[in-house]
């Protein structure tokens, strides 16, 4: 596969990012810094430590993974649905001599982009306004689980934005799906709060694997390696899901 | 056996049938478009147009039937099919995010195109097409006209040697349609264009040939004259009287070569079995206030009613 097209579309919706980069940070810190200061800061006296550090520092990692995964799905379920749907750009694509997979890469490479991004920003903010610290060698092994992370929501936000066609529909997916997938991962209280019976499940989602082989690997530089690669092939897995389900809803 | 390709035409399409479920899209569809020629494909709602338009520019896969551009098979070589046409959709596909230039140069990359390559065409699109002074305002805040315009200098940015238009004139005042249509008209004959429309008077002004369709079947192909011709029915005239309109109409009304009649204020419109039956009436209206006989010449719309039908389409 020649990826020119994957790049050409990628290269536009980083033209696009970069010009509305200061609105989207704004919409973007303001979610996950609302919970920290809530949570982190407005309920600490009352938690205390969790798992032997500040709860402040507990939520952390987890929230700026959540930015990351986010909005890689945000971006690429609305970037596909709206291209798709309404702007009819996907079609315009597709009488070019590019393939339907150059697409679905181009707009999950996108995805991951925007996720990355917007993590790394929200980090900084979280690093430089509250006393969360990581040792700064821990980055690139947290790194590790926010590439294939962000690629993973990605994936999701494509098959998403392909299969539902009514906006609506997409809200109530990520109510009902996408949050509770993330919320329940161990990002505001630890695994072990989970009754007994239920950990097993719980470990076995892969965004389990993800909030907790990162926050691990910021916070107290364990590397997981079991966790990554769950995360890994989750996300190689949908990926090929993504791309074998884009092909056949524009083959309709 | 397969019957080989007639090497000058640009696009053959042989006993093409696409079905969605029960409904038959496309039935036993023919067609052959000379390569260099203006073609029209007319039909009302539902005809089957768009399956077709989007068989032929790869979107769609059929569900029978043989389809070849430039000698090339979708089935097997979209990709190079899409290197050689351009596609004018009817949705406006253009991305209103970015500018009009970048919209170019969007496609140009998406060909493949070199930049210092795809520069120059740019420059030259955006002033063929009156858009060098806008070209770095987003597409959505240009008029109707102007985005149209936009989306036909996109089609055209890789020089296509087939060019897809499916309604390119719709919801355009008529100084932006003259427009596109002047510029139809300064290309043809460098690339083969396939036009849909529902203007008959843009496939008249513009076609060499134009196929009309309707429930999924070629009804009528050939040039506008051939088409009026071949329309069933006999010679109209039209009579404009100085007075006594309704008695003269009466008179008329009587006459045994008299297919059809109707009266419009002092201008009563005739249809006779043939063109012989003229001397008849003339003799009928000897000394009647005759100002003006005229023959009607026949529409390209009423070739289209007279075969696809009067019944709105849902």
């Amino acid at each position: 596969m020649i990826l020119h097209g994957s790049f050409a579309i990628w290269r536009r919706d980083m033209l696009v990012l970069r010009r509305s980069i200061l609105s989207e940070l704004v919409a973007v810190l303001a979610y996950p810094l609302t919970i920290y200061l809530a949570f982190g800061v407005g309920m600490q006296g009352y938690i205390g430590l969790v798992e032997g550090v500040p709860y402040s520092l507990f939520i952390a990692p987890g929230l700026i993974t959540m930015t990351a995964v986010n909005a890689a799905y945000n971006e690429s379920v609305w970037s596909l649905w709206f291209h798709r749907r309404v702007q009819f750009t996907i079609e315009s694509y597709r009488v070019t001599p590019i393939t339907v997979s150059e697409i679905v890469l181009a707009k999950i490479l996108s995805g991951f982009t925007h996720g990355l991004v917007k993590g790394l920003v929200v980090g900084l903010v979280i690093f430089s306004l509250t006393p969360f610290r990581f040792p700064l060698e821990h980055l690139a092994s947290y790194l590790l689980f926010l590439v294939p992370g962000s690629a993973l929501f990605s994936c999701a936000g494509v098959i998403c934005g392909t299969v539902m066609d009514k906006p609506e529909t997409i809200g109530k997916v990520e109510a009902v799906f996408i949050m509770p997938l993330i919320f329940m991962s161990g990002l505001f209280f630890p695994l072990s709060s989970y009754p007994a019976a239920v950990i097993p499940w719980v470990r076995a989602l892969p965004t389990t694997a993800l909030f907790e082989g990162a926050r691990l690997a910021l916070v107290a530089g364990s590397f997981q390696y079991g966790y990554l690669l769950q995360v890994t092939v989750t996300a190689l897995v949908v990926f090929v899901a993504a791309v074998w389900i884009f092909r056949r809803k524009l083959s309709e | 056996m397969t019957e080989p390709l007639n090497p000058s035409a640009a696009i053959v399409v042989r006993s093409l049938c696409k079905s969605y479920g029960n409904l038959m899209a496309l039935d036993d569809f023919n067609l052959e478009v000379e390569r260099g020629s203006i073609f029209g494909l007319l039909g009302p709602n539902g005809a089957g147009k768009t399956t077709l338009i989007r068989i032929l520019t790869t979107l769609m896969r059929q569900s029978s039937g043989e389809v070849f551009i430039e000698g090339l098979d979708p089935a097997s070589q979209g990709l190079e099919i899409r290197r050689l046409i351009g596609v004018v959709s009817q949705e406006n596909s253009l991305d209103r995010y970015i500018t009009a230039r970048e919209n170019l140069e969007l496609h140009a990359r998406l060909h493949g195109m070199d930049a210092r390559v795809y520069r120059q065409r740019i420059d030259e699109l955006l002033e063929l097409m009156g858009l060098t002074g806008r070209q770095h305002d987003p597409s959505d805040t240009f008029s109707g006209g102007m985005q149209r315009r936009l989306v036909v200098a996109r089609a055209l940015i890789h020089q296509p040697r087939v060019l897809f238009l499916d309604e390119p004139t719709t919801g355009l005042d008529p100084q932006s349609r003259r427009a596109v249509w002047d510029y139809i008209t300064s290309i043809a004959g460098s690339m083969t264009i396939f036009l849909t429309t529902h203007y008959l008077e843009e496939a008249e002004q513009l076609c060499d040939r134009i196929a009309i369709m309707d429930h999924g079947r070629l009804i009528a192909l050939g040039s506008t004259r051939e088409l009026k011709e071949s329309l069933v029915g006999g010679t109209v005239y039209q009579i404009e009287f100085g007075e006594e309109v309704e008695r003269y109409a009466g008179l008329l009304r009587g006459m045994a070569c008299v297919r059809e009649m109707a009266v419009t204020g002092r201008t009563v419109c005739v249809e006779l079995e043939s063109w012989e039956c003229l001397s008849e009436v003339v003799s009928a209206l000897n000394g009647a206030p005759v100002r003006r006989i005229s023959i009607k010449e026949r529409t390209l719309e009423e070739v289209f009613i007279n075969l696809t039908g009067k019944g709105v389409r849902e």
